[in-house]
């Protein structure tokens, strides 16, 4: 019995350490295969002008000051506090106006509820370019071309992704919880603030940060709406300033791209715990 | 359905009053006249967009400023890095700048037609302005149709540079004056590596790549967009021999070598340039790529001459192309906007001053020939065909470049041997361009 | 979904007067909730939308008011053979990068899931990509895929591989693009990870138990359990491909040699039109050739393809979600 327990275990054992091996050579690999771009891109950031695109991938010298050479170049704090003002103001408005919405489209009953749904489905599938030219004329008629407002001010009303996002979170939320809530009096509303909400904490906070990053990453809009006035770039926008119009100049357009990444590579690093948890229930449920 | 039917109408006619009001307002320019002048000493302030950047930015804002010359109390912004696109927004949403300069010669068509960029006559005859100071070629490629929305702000005039090292060591002792010369020299000058790869290629004949496109190529075969019905006239035997000359080449290579040869050099605008990096030895480009080669490449020792024709006596001939100046409807001060334009437009000081400082080419006959303008041995060539009468403008339509990638693309498919039957091709291409052409409208 | 029905049913039973009051109630406290997306919806998709469908019906070249052309514009689509090229590289983006995208996401997921150590950190790794900008993330490629010159020709040199051209060639600029995509999904992939770690331990144990291998327990408990988050990933990929924009624009100017980023006409599509997406020409007919009423259709045309495609995508979410709850 004992032998053919050991007989049988061996072999077991064995296969477990293959396994264990085979699969973390495969996430070593993985994050190799992600990260070595990112390297490439640093050690381009430090090298000459004159080295960058060339076939020598190792700095000859290690131009550290590239990384301050870009903020003579430009106004890169103006524009990193540009970037600040439309990704939070953004994600707060977003969050305002989409959680309501959200809430409305899965906990609430009422008729029209898929149709509205499907509609919200449709606007995220819409691509900007095909509506970019009749808004273009109405925030210019309102004198607000040139700012970010364009930008902002439709998160405070409607944001279809994060509302369809919010929607599938609120979802997984049981139906129970609310109903009691409705039981002890609650209006709906506060029945969205005391229960929902905090019950949906981990799923508004992944849905705000990536709000926060695609307005951070926006390139198209900030390009639309703010390219003629140069104090209201964004840090994306003004990534292209380092093409040169007669050079592109890639060590200094890497540094910058690194320098882009810093702020939401740590906003990553602290969002990630409730971030990672809270898209654990943004299963689609119809 | 019938209900929803009427209601949809409204709205589509709605929509469709409501933005023709919004593009309809702000125009004040060009309506009665001439905007009035400035007074000496009046206290204006003028905004100007262009898509500069860097240096170059430095100095057109400093030719910008001997304007105040002039006017004591002008004042000037100049905003670098504005695309076309950019121009087009601005007149839309009834915020454009005063002055508007413009790379693209491309879009010149729209922006005359369409009324973007104000027609400049009621001013050119106010103040009697002679444009025969301005070489014809130039003056060709800003206006369309006759009307002139536009003026010239220095040009650039294309040639064709030539390693002499290079061309010594294959024994050649002149730079090639025909296309059939060009083509020897280059199959001289090329090395390939025992695979087949190529290491040097005499002359790249892809397109499009760095300065090769069909419009900068077309005059030296005599190539003319428009027959003589006033449509598109690309299946010509100009345009064929073209053609054929750019696949002897390719087949010369091998397409697939070719490729691979290209796919790796250096960007247009960067130190990497294939011609920087002796990859090339002979190639087309403008005036603006010496200044590139003395401060980037010291080393490589080049020359240049007008670039080889299909036919003896079409030799001298280059295409020239340059930024253009325009007041744009509803600019805030068109009349000071004028002034401006015409400061640019004919201050011989200053045109020299920016041509110096940017290295382009004077676009007026009296800068041209002024002796404060620094011309040395590579950049004479360049004067000189600009003082010739034999350039050759860009083609101007009202559809933006269209014409030019129809053309581009074919060529691209030709030179990778896609295209069975040439002229039939070209009658394609033509057929394109007209239905693009009637399409706009213009 | 029932269970829902009859709660509702519960809180309406109140005699019949109040209920109809309730009823009002209950529809002025939804509209309140809807109010501002309401109201954003309208202004931000709707009037445009509407105004663009109107425009497809005029010649329109920015500046001057629209004139009306009736079909003009879409019977010249069938003249127009770059509109079926940009056709066939957004089909070809829709198919090829939707299912890349979430294939590829899955397995990255699926292989961390299995991590016993250092789960945190690759997990990172995987997602550092996907904060880079669209515009860097595509020209880091550029640079990494040069041919002959860049790193991954010089590591497929290792093993006697000669790449191909890839953003150069027009058989391999769209699978370049893709991989830039795939690159940068680290976010599909994090929610794809969350998913499978929330697959009840118990499944698995129960699937052991049965005698089911690694290879059957992934098939049959960890796929179903997260099919409705793979809809997700599949919905949100499609969105992706069919609005693919600025990668295309800018490998392609990259690739050709052009020195601005942003694209000239010239070279948008470069090469060969392999890279010009429906986006793509419909910016560049609308801005570029200054022609507004064909773009405008063109948008339209592409509204109506994809809210087509969503209502089905939605439709077999709902019933996958039904299937999987009984």
């Amino acid at each position: 019995m004992t032998a053919a327990v050991g007989v049988r275990e061996r072999p077991f054992a064995w296969r477990k350490t293959v396994d264990w091996v085979a699969v973390h050579s495969l996430g070593l690999a993985l994050g190799l295969m992600f990260t070595l771009p990112i390297v490439f891109v640093f050690l381009t950031a430090v090298m000459s002008d004159g080295q960058a695109f060339t076939e020598d991938l190792w700095p000859r010298e290690w131009h550290w000051g590239n990384f301050l050479e870009v903020f003579e170049r430009a106004p890169l704090l103006k524009y990193l506090g540009n970037s600040l003002l439309y990704s939070s103001l953004a994600t707060a408005g977003m969050l305002i106006s989409s959680i309501p919405a959200a809430y409305a489209l899965a906990k609430l009953r009422w008729r029209g509820r898929n149709v509205v749904f499907l509609l919200v489905v449709g606007a995220m599938m819409l691509p900007p370019q095909v509506v970019a030219v009749p808004l273009y004329d109405t925030w210019s008629s309102l004198g607000l071309t040139g700012t970010l407002w364009p930008l902002i001010a439709p998160y405070f009303l409607f944001d279809a992704f994060s509302i369809f996002l919010l929607r599938q979170f609120i979802l997984t939320i049981p139906q129970s919880y609310v109903d009691a809530a409705r039981v002890d009096g609650c209006g709906e509303f506060q029945a969205m603030l005391r229960i929902v909400v905090p019950m949906a904490r981990p799923g508004i906070a992944a849905t705000a940060l990536f709000c926060f990053l695609y307005t951070w990453n926006d390139y198209f809009g900030p390009l639309l709406y703010t390219s003629e006035k140069p104090d209201q770039w964004t840090l994306s926008l003004a990534l292209s300033t380092f093409k040169g119009m007669h050079h592109v100049q890639w060590n200094l357009a890497m540094a910058v791209t690194l320098l882009i990444m810093v702020p939401a590579v740590v906003l990553f690093a602290f969002a990630q715990r409730s971030f990672v948890k809270g898209i654990t229930f943004t299963g689609v449920k119809g | 359905m019938r209900k929803l039917h009427r209601a949809a109408l409204l709205c589509v006619a709605a929509a469709v009053s409501l933005t023709a009001c919004a593009a309809g307002s702000g125009n004040q320019a060009g309506q009665s006249g001439p905007a009035a002048a400035p007074g000496r000493d009046d206290e204006f302030s003028l905004t100007v967009w262009s898509n500069y950047s860097g240096r170059e930015q430095d100095e057109v804002t400093k030719a910008l400023e001997s304007f105040k010359q002039k006017f004591p109390n002008a004042e000037i912004k100049h905003e670098g890095s504005q695309d076309d696109d950019k121009i087009t927004a601005g007149i839309r949403g009834g915020n454009p700048p005063d002055v508007a300069l413009s790379f693209t010669t491309d879009n010149i068509g729209q922006f005359c037609s369409s009324g973007s960029f104000a027609d400049l006559k009621p001013y050119l005859a106010r103040d009697a302005v002679d444009l025969d100071q301005i070489t014809d070629a130039v003056r060709a490629y800003t206006e369309y149709k006759g009307t002139r929305c536009a003026m010239p702000m220095l040009s650039d005039v294309y040639g064709l540079y030539y390693n002499k090292d290079m061309l010594a060591e294959a024994g050649i002792t002149a730079p090639p004056k025909t296309t059939a010369e060009l083509l020897d020299f280059a199959k001289r000058t090329t090395k390939k590596a025992a695979d087949g790869s190529i290491e040097v290629a005499g002359f790249l004949p892809s397109m499009p790549h760095y300065a090769n496109n069909p419009q900068i190529w077309a005059p030296h075969f005599g190539a003319k967009w428009e027959g003589a019905d006033g449509k598109s006239g690309l299946a010509s035997p100009e345009w064929a021999q073209m053609l054929q000359f750019q696949k002897e080449l390719v087949d010369f290579y091998g397409h697939d070598a070719l490729e691979r040869f290209r796919a790796g050099l250096g960007q247009q605008y960067s130190t990497d340039h294939a011609f920087h990096q002796r990859k090339i030895a002979m190639m087309v480009d403008g005036e603006y790529r010496t200044a590139f080669l003395a401060d980037q490449a010291p080393d490589v020792r080049f020359g240049t001459a007008p670039f080889p024709t299909s036919k003896p006596e079409l030799y001298g001939t280059g295409f020239t192309a340059g930024t253009i100046m325009g007041i744009p409807k509803g600019a805030k001060n068109p009349g000071a906007a004028w002034e401006l334009i015409k400061h640019l437009s004919f201050d011989t000081e200053a045109i020299i001053g920016l041509a110096n400082g940017i290295k382009n080419i004077p676009h007026t006959k009296a800068a041209l020939t002024d002796p404060r303008l620094e011309v040395d041995e590579n950049f004479k060539t360049f004067i000189d065909l600009a003082t010739s009468d034999k350039l050759q403008g860009n083609p101007v339509t009202p559809i933006g470049d269209a014409h030019i990638k129809s053309i581009s693309d074919f060529a691209t498919s030709w030179q990778s041997g896609k295209v069975p039957d040439l002229m039939a091709g070209l009658a394609e291409v033509d057929r394109r361009i007209d239905d693009q052409i009637a399409k706009s409208g213009k | 979904m029932t269970a829902t029905l009859e709660r509702v049913d519960v809180v309406r039973t109140a005699p019949a007067k109040g209920r109809s009051r309730a009823r009002t109630r209950h529809r002025l406290t939804v509209l309140a909730f809807l109010a501002p997306a309401i109201l954003g919806f309208a202004l931000f998709f709707g009037y445009p939308l509407i105004a663009t469908i109107g425009f497809s019906f005029t010649r329109y070249d920015l500046i001057n008011p629209p004139e009306w052309v009736g079909g003009e514009n879409y019977a010249y689509m069938f003249a127009d053979p770059l509109f079926r090229t940009a056709v066939y590289n957004t089909l070809w983006f829709v198919v090829v990068l939707t299912a890349a995208r979430v294939v590829f996401a899955l397995g990255v997921a699926s292989v961390i899931a299995r991590l016993k150590s250092g789960v945190g950190l690759v997990r990172t790794l995987c997602y550092l990509p996907s904060l880079a900008p669209p515009v860097a993330a595509t020209l880091v490629f550029f640079l990494v895929m040069r041919p002959n010159e860049g790193p991954l020709d010089a590591f497929l040199g290792w093993f006697g591989i000669e790449g191909p051209l890839w953003f150069a060639d027009p058989v391999w600029a769209k699978p370049g693009i893709a991989a830039v995509v795939l690159w940068v999904s680290g976010d599909l992939m994090i929610i794809l990870l969350a998913a499978i770690l929330d697959v009840p331990q118990e499944q698995y144990e129960a699937a052991e138990l049965d005698g089911a291998g690694p290879v059957r327990r992934w098939w049959h408990v960890t796929l179903p359990s997260i099919s409705p988050v793979l809809v997700f990933g599949v919905v949100n990929s499609i969105i992706l491909a069919l609005q693919l924009f600025t990668q295309a624009v800018v490998a392609g100017s990259a690739a050709s040699g052009s020195a601005d980023v942003t694209g000239s006409t010239k070279v948008l599509g470069f090469p060969e039109n392999s890279t010009l997406t429906f986006p793509v020409w419909l910016y560049t007919q609308g801005f570029r050739y200054f022609d507004m009423g064909y773009a405008a259709a063109m948008a339209t045309v592409l509204f109506v393809i994809s809210f087509a495609a969503t209502a089905v995508l939605v439709q077999r979410m709902r019933k996958a979600t039904h299937q999987e709850q009984s």
